[in-house]
């Protein structure tokens, strides 16, 4: 589904990731861990197609088209989906209305009718269920006043009603209780087929019990310096990342 | 024209002033390019007005509202013209007023608190573009005690519009525990549009609320940037965000919040 090469971006002319290597197949959960500024959030935004970031070098292969040569709407249409690790306030734009025309974006781009607006209630109804996002929320304003747990929780909402492809979840875990957690992970969970795959990027292994993934990755100084399975998580929960940084300066 | 074409689907002529009946079964009172309008509502009556400008001219309303009378006026401008309201309230009476303008228009709003306990609201919004300039002055003399007002003003500039913000506060000696708050808040799209506010407040008495500000801004490029992730185009999310800015000043206007929305998105389009 995803494949990464090589993968070299900077901003302005500090270069942040430096030839990062990633095979990702449909039915698979990556997580990617590493200390902080090693370049985990800006591997999703150059993903996602963020232009603030420009790729100097390597390839990225998304369900067989470079991924590079579309814009950030596209990729999103194509079935990409970055859940921001702080998801913006949008004043006077109701969810549902924004959820609305996203969804027909997508719908258009396939050559789909749009949906009616029973189909979409129903729809919002269906998938706001799957995270116990209150269903109020959807006549707010996108994430405004909302609490950092409901941000989380909408997110993972938004990505129900689309259905990526690639979910690239950026720290959806940061800033959530011991109960959202449970709520935004299993909605990830919940989510997951044989036909879609999931990029985690996270700090902390108690994510990881829900959201079980097939490898970790741990991504220091823009590249990925080591992979392993689950249990990878549990060592780095307990050691962090000293031995493995150590290893890599010798 | 969604406000004209909505008014005409529910039967209101708008080629001349006159009572109309709203859907709900409220009556209005239309005005349609008024030239010249005195008028006074009588006491604890209620009134409401709806105020159109479809082309260029000079319009002057002085409405006189008696004690606990309740006044809401829909203001829109259509075209480029030059209208002034004045209003003068007197005690416990009440005025809303919802302005929409989209043109190079004038606005000269000024409201006499001349009796305790009378409250006003101004939420007005322009959007303008190409050559357009548009100019709202905002004017709320607090000559008694105790009165509220509160002001929002939102512009909205393209292309090499140049957009004016003018308000004055004035509280008299006397008009204690007044409570008054004027906002002006803009955005000005691309490097080329200008938008100048001048919120002033001038207090001469000591126990008083009173507060201003005024921002201006460019679209947020965050918010720009999370809509496109999620699928909508750059021009999508660009017209997204200015309608949710302006929607609070529509959607307090009861049945006509979502065609104002439309008559300002659709000049929106334009820019």
């Amino acid at each position: 589904m995803l494949t990464v090469k090589n993968l070299h971006a900077s901003v302005g002319d500090k270069e942040i990731l430096r030839g990062i290597n990633l095979e990702v197949k449909a039915g698979e959960v990556h997580a990617i861990m590493g200390p902080n500024g090693s370049g985990k959030s800006t591997f999703a935004s150059v993903l996602a197609g963020n232009e603030k970031f420009t790729v100097t070098e390597g390839e990225v292969t998304f369900m067989g088209e470079n991924l590079l040569d579309f814009s950030v709407e596209d990729r999103a249409r194509k079935g990409l989906f970055q859940g921001f690790q702080y998801p913006v306030e949008i004043p006077g734009v109701t969810m549902a209305n924004f959820m609305k025309i996203a969804v027909n974006e997508q719908r258009k781009f396939r050559g789909e009718e749009p949906l009616s607006a029973g189909e979409f209630l129903r729809l919002m109804r269906e998938k706001s269920a799957i995270v116990e996002l209150d269903a109020k929320l959807t006549s707010r304003a996108v994430n405004e006043g909302f609490s950092g747990g409901e941000k989380k929780k909408n997110e993972i909402f938004q990505m129900a009603m689309l259905e990526p492809k690639l979910a690239v979840l950026d720290e959806t875990d940061s800033g959530l209780d011991i109960d959202a957690l449970r709520i935004v992970a299993t909605g990830v969970t919940k989510l997951h087929t044989p036909e879609n795959a999931t990029i985690v990027i996270t700090h902390y292994q108690r994510l990881l019990d829900y959201i079980v993934p097939d490898y970790v990755h741990v991504l220091y100084k823009g590249r990925i310096i080591y992979s392993g399975d689950k249990t990878l998580a549990l060592k780095l929960e307990k050691e962090g990342y000293d031995w493995l940084i150590n290893n890599q300066e010798e | 024209m969604a406000l004209l074409d909505y008014l005409h689907s529910i039967g209101i002529d708008c080629s001349s002033s006159g009572e109309v009946t709203l859907p709900g079964g409220e009556s209005a009172l239309l005005l349609v390019n008024p030239t010249k309008v005195e008028c006074g509502i009588a006491e604890q009556a209620e009134e409401y007005f709806i105020i159109l400008h479809t082309h260029t001219g000079e319009s002057r309303l002085l409405i006189d509202i008696a004690p606990h009378a309740v006044v809401r006026m829909l203001h829109v401008m259509l075209c480029e013209s030059d209208c002034r309201v004045e209003l003068r309230q007197q005690t416990g009476s009440r005025c809303e007023m919802t302005s929409v303008i989209v043109a190079g228009a004038r606005f000269d709003y000024e409201a006499d608190m001349n009796g305790s306990h009378a409250s006003n609201v101004l939420r007005a919004a322009y959007v303008i573009g190409g050559q357009e300039h548009a100019r709202v002055a905002v004017r709320i003399n607090h000559n008694t005690a105790d009165c509220r007002s509160n002001s929002l003003v939102k512009g909205i500039a393209g292309g090499a519009a140049v957009g004016e913000f003018e308000g004055m506060v004035y509280v008299a000696p006397d008009a204690q525990r007044t409570d008054a708050v004027q906002t002006s808040r803009n955005i000005e799209i691309g490097g080329e549009a200008r938008i100048k506010t001048k919120p002033q407040l001038e207090i001469y008495a000591d126990d008083v609320k009173c507060s201003h500000g005024a921002t201006v801004g460019q679209l947020d490029s965050e918010a720009v940037l999370y809509m496109r992730q999620r699928g909508l185009s750059l021009e999508q999310a660009k017209r997204l965000q200015v309608e949710g800015f302006v929607s609070d000043i529509v959607y307090q206007s009861g049945e006509f919040g979502e065609v104002l929305a439309q008559e300002l998105a659709s000049k929106l389009e334009l820019l």
